[in-house]
């Protein structure tokens, strides 16, 4: 195997190197999805469900004669179109259908489709759509939906639980039998990425092929997902990603309303587009979070871990989703020994449904659940035991002596800077801590410091969330008759920079100037089978595959130069765009000479090489498991990052606002491949979930009516509530990945809800405030502090 | 715009956009955002939220910023409009939107034409500090950059310090 490395000194690795996609976005040049116009478009609007849990009618007689109304279809006008496959076979089976059939299990769940000449009409057309309600009652927390007799969801489960995985590991159970036992039970509430763009698709059939123009992270997964329910096969079907407007998970799932437009536009024989609105997005797209975790820990005198139990709660929604939403949980479970030496872990899941919006995928997994439970509990021993929180870290965490090391869930660490990073994080918290503490005059608010410390799993399995695929991508490395290059790639983009990353790597690993590489990206058409970006994965195993298909392409230019230049290849060095003789500058030929010899000049070529310059290469990291040992371990993700948070936070006694004066991440992803764009995910990263412990929430009735449906209520923290957040790395290489590299895209999500919460602690430590439950809204910090004064 | 002394369902309105005058006929409930992306063709003008919260759609409306989504267009006759189109050259970018590109100030680009039109809009007289600015960005929501980027752009674009 070609080994995966650069061609030489990079040019670009590593540099501060501007982003190649900007230009377009800054100038509106961009296209999104929603700037996709098509001759003779027909646009489409849905009829959502206005109650939590009903049978429904549907009556369409009327939309169907109104004016301006091209086309309105229900679940029983989709005949031929499929239940969406489980593949999970440790879940219940949901048996998703596109449109609701006889029963609706949510707020906002499709019930109908309207197509209308435009999306005025469409809307108008949704008014007249006649929907019979047989009212059912809803559950909508883990105590109704748990109880014995709860009205059931799903008539063909035995109860209400999608997944139920007890386990008992008799060692760990001595441990706890044997040691006293610290626990808490720590729930984060149900938020959720919330991209500025929202969902859309286009879809167009002609000639017998279908294209679907989709906001989506997995282009290549959409196109498979939609030859499993639609009647036509996947190679007549073309998936495009435009311009993405960000996606923080939202996006991997495949939604209704895609199957839909391409079904409609294979009936209509016209263009049909669907674009969701602000309101629909927060009810109709992925919520996510909503995780209770029961977390013990058996420990020893001095406070240190000996084994951790868990037992792990996740509220699901509806189920009805295609990547199923349960998978986060278990991603959860493989983070509760944090970045620490804990020899034993136990996990066990119960994952219930309610009539809640479907839950699923969101930036962190899960991680920012499991760390606000174990980096809270580490709180909670160093006050039983009586010591500093931070010499309780400094005794667990792991050192660069245990490495590798294999994690009591079974993530496989085989690089890392745990104290180095924790130690910078807390000294640069500290100094922060101290200047406001000296500044600080105002007997009305208090100052606290509060940090959390993590290991993050990173390019994860996608078996365990799909029960399909690993986590292999795939690249195509062209280099064309002139020299200039076209790289084509499965991994995506929204946002985060990846077209750069795949421009950056396939100039260094060719030699080429960065200016002359074209990538392609987001096109099922242009694109070799990838999975898609998600999961702190497109640069690792993005860029495994462009190494290895860019070295094969390499290595056939030095012997096409060698053969040109008549000299012995493993003399010769790429540089800048050309080929030289080692030391010897002058003696060389251009990339363009070899290109042209590759496809035009083939006679040039020598005699045993094939024609053409163009290589596919398929990658798939090493280290990955895909299915758990009876022990429940599992190392899911191919390689393992690390960082420490600290926050200073300011908390005013009588309002019980929260102001962060300070934020500070010490960050180790490995080799750092573009500075700015690592800081930009950690800073992105770090404000969602600063929105997630402080203001964002989707709270619902208890008959199930969503109480945040516009920005008005889910409030996203604008430029005024975010800190500027100081970022360090550290660069501890992998041993086992492409040039060191681990993912950085979630990390920035699973500090703040322990930082915070930390930091809120030591500020109140008057008040004796303990946080374990999630968001922390001025209302919840005011009654913490009345509490802490008994005057509740 | 002559008078409406009765409904009507759509009014020839008259505006002038990025310069160019033009007239267009526009159904009376249609959004300016709409107008101007559908109508118009330029769809540098995003639609974020379509209640008027984050600011995505905001282009300049004789020389002020304002949301485009809550706003019809038949309200928009007789004035001028400027979009992200508006302030690009010919050729390359302009300082705001350099400066943008420099310090890393856009991840998806989604919202990202609605934080230029607001700057563009804005004295920077009336922002002399960091804090001002912060509050200046507060009615345009970005959900990738954690915004610090983008008041640095800003910083950078005005000619002030970014450190």
């Amino acid at each position: 195997m070609t080994d995966l490395r650069l061609a030489g000194r990079p040019a670009y690795f590593g540099a501060k190197v501007a982003r190649v996609e900007d230009d377009r976005l800054l100038t509106g040049r961009a296209s999104f999805v929603a700037d996709v116009r098509l001759p003779d478009m027909v646009e489409m609007a849905m009829v959502r469900s206005l109650f939590a849990h009903a049978t429904i009618s549907v009556d369409l007689d009327a939309v169907r004669a109104a004016d301006g109304v091209v086309d309105a279809v229900s679940a029983s006008d989709l005949t031929d179109v499929g239940v969406y496959p489980d593949f999970i076979t440790y879940m219940q089976p949901v048996k998703a259908t596109v449109l609701a059939t006889d029963k609706v299990r949510y707020v906002g769940a499709p019930i109908a489709a309207v197509v209308g000449e435009d999306r005025y009409r469409a809307e108008d057309g949704v008014e007249l759509v006649e929907v019979e309600y047989g009212e059912l009652p809803a559950v909508t927390t883990a105590d109704a939906a748990l109880a014995d007799g709860a009205p059931k969801l799903f008539d063909h489960w035995p109860d209400n639980r999608i997944v139920n995985l007890p386990l008992e590991l008799e060692d760990v159970e001595e441990v706890f039998r044997t040691h006293r036992v610290v626990s808490g039970r720590y729930a984060t509430h149900r938020h959720s990425g919330v991209p500025m763009e929202t969902r859309g698709c286009a879809a167009e059939y002609r000639h017998g092929r279908l294209t679907l123009w989709t906001a989506t992270q997995s282009p290549h997964i959409v196109r498979t997902t939609l030859s499993y329910v639609l009647p036509i096969a996947e190679r007549d079907i073309r998936v495009v990603a435009p311009d993405v407007g960000g996606g923080f998970g939202t996006k991997t799932h495949i939604y209704p309303e895609e199957v839909l437009v391409c079904w409609l536009a294979m009936r209509l024989g016209r263009p049909v587009r669907w674009i969701e609105d602000r309101t629909e997005h927060l009810v109709a797209t992925n919520h996510a979070r909503e995780h209770t975790l029961e977390l013990e820990a058996a420990i020893d005198d001095d406070g240190t871990i000996a084994a951790v139990r868990c037992h792990l709660l996740h509220d699901v929604g509806s189920a009805e989703i295609f990547m199923p939403g349960i998978c986060p949980t278990f991603v959860a479970g493989s983070h509760v020994a944090g970045a620490y030496r804990i020899p034993l872990a136990q996990n066990s899941y119960t994952q219930y449904v309610t009539n809640k919006t479907p839950s699923g995928a969101y930036r962190g997994f899960g991680a920012p659940e499991a760390y606000f439970a174990v980096e809270r509990l580490v709180e909670k021993i160093a006050k039983e035991v009586a010591v500093d929180p931070i010499e309780l870290r400094r005794k667990m965490l792991l050192d660069d002596g245990d490495l590798p090391y294999t994690t009591a869930t079974g993530g496989i660490i085989d690089s890392g800077s745990f104290r180095a990073s924790f130690e910078r994080a807390v000294e640069l918290g500290r100094k922060a801590e101290a200047k406001r503490r000296s500044e600080h005059d105002d007997d009305g608010s208090r100052i606290g410091f509060g940090v959390a410390t993590y290991l993050e799993g990173t390019t994860p399995t996608y078996f365990g969330t799909t029960g399909h695929w690993t986590s292999h991508d795939s690249a195509t490395v062209r280099i064309e008759p002139d020299g200039s290059a076209v790289v084509s790639v499965g991994v995506t983009t929204t946002g985060q920079g990846t077209t750069t990353m795949v421009a950056v790597l396939t100039a260094d690993a060719l030699g080429i100037p960065i200016e002359s590489v074209r990538v392609e990206i987001g096109d099922t058409d242009s694109c070799p089978y990838g999975l898609g970006g998600w999961g702190s994965r497109s640069t690792v195993a993005g860029g495994g595959a462009i190494l290895k298909a860019a070295g094969q392409v390499r290595d056939k230019v030095l012997r096409i130069a060698g053969h040109l230049l008549e000299t012995d290849p493993a003399d010769l060095e790429i540089e800048g765009g050309r080929v030289h003789v080692a030391g010897s500058p002058d003696h060389s030929v251009s990339i363009g000479d070899v290109g042209t010899a590759a496809w035009v000049r083939t006679v040039d070529l020598p005699r045993d090489e094939d024609p053409g310059l163009e290589v596919t290469a398929t990658y798939d990291p090493p280290l990955l498991e895909h299915f758990a040992d009876e022990r429940g371990r599992m190392n899911g993700a191919a390689v393992w990052a690390n960082a420490t948070h600290a926050a200073v936070v300011k908390v005013d006694l009588q309002t019980g606002v929260v102001d962060i004066l300070d934020y500070v991440v010490v960050h180790d992803c490995g080799p750092v491949l573009n500075p700015p764009i690592l800081e930009g995910q950690v800073h992105g990263g770090v404000a969602q979930e600063i929105g997630g412990v402080l203001y964002e929430h989707f709270p619902y009735t208890e008959e199930g009516q969503p109480l945040a449906t516009t920005f008005m209520d889910y409030l996203i923290p604008s430029a005024t509530e975010v800190p500027d957040i100081v970022v360090e790395h550290f660069e501890s290489p992998s041993p086992n990945m492409p040039l060191g590299l681990k993912g950085a895209g979630e990390g920035g999500c699973l500090g703040p809800p322990a930082a915070l919460s930390n930091a809120i602690c030591n500020a109140l430590e008057e008040f004796d405030v303990d946080i374990t439950e999630l968001p922390l809204t001025p209302a919840v910090i005011r009654s913490k502090i009345r509490a802490g004064r008994g005057d509740a | 715009m002559q008078p409406v002394t009765e409904p009507v369902e759509s009014l020839e309105v008259t505006l002038t956009v990025n310069g160019t005058t033009v007239t267009k006929r526009a159904p009376v409930r249609k959004l300016l955002s709409d107008f101007i992306r559908e109508d118009l063709g330029l769809t540098g003008t995003h639609v974020g939220c379509e209640h008027g919260v984050c600011g995505a759609c905001t282009i300049l409306l004789d020389g002020e910023p304002v949301r485009s989504c809550i706003m019809f267009a038949v309200q928009a006759d007789g004035r001028e409009v400027t979009t992200v189109e508006g302030i690009t050259p010919p050729q390359g970018l302009s300082p705001l939107q350099q400066a943008f590109k420099d310090h890393h100030g856009l991840q998806c680009g989604f919202c990202t034409p609605g934080f230029l039109m607001t700057i563009t809009g804005v004295n920077p007289d009336d922002y002399p500090d960091e804090e001002s600015i912060r509050h200046m960005l507060a009615g345009n929501l970005c959900r990738c950059t954690g915004y610090q980027n983008i008041v640095k752009a800003v910083q950078a674009a005005w000619g002030r310090p970014t450190a």
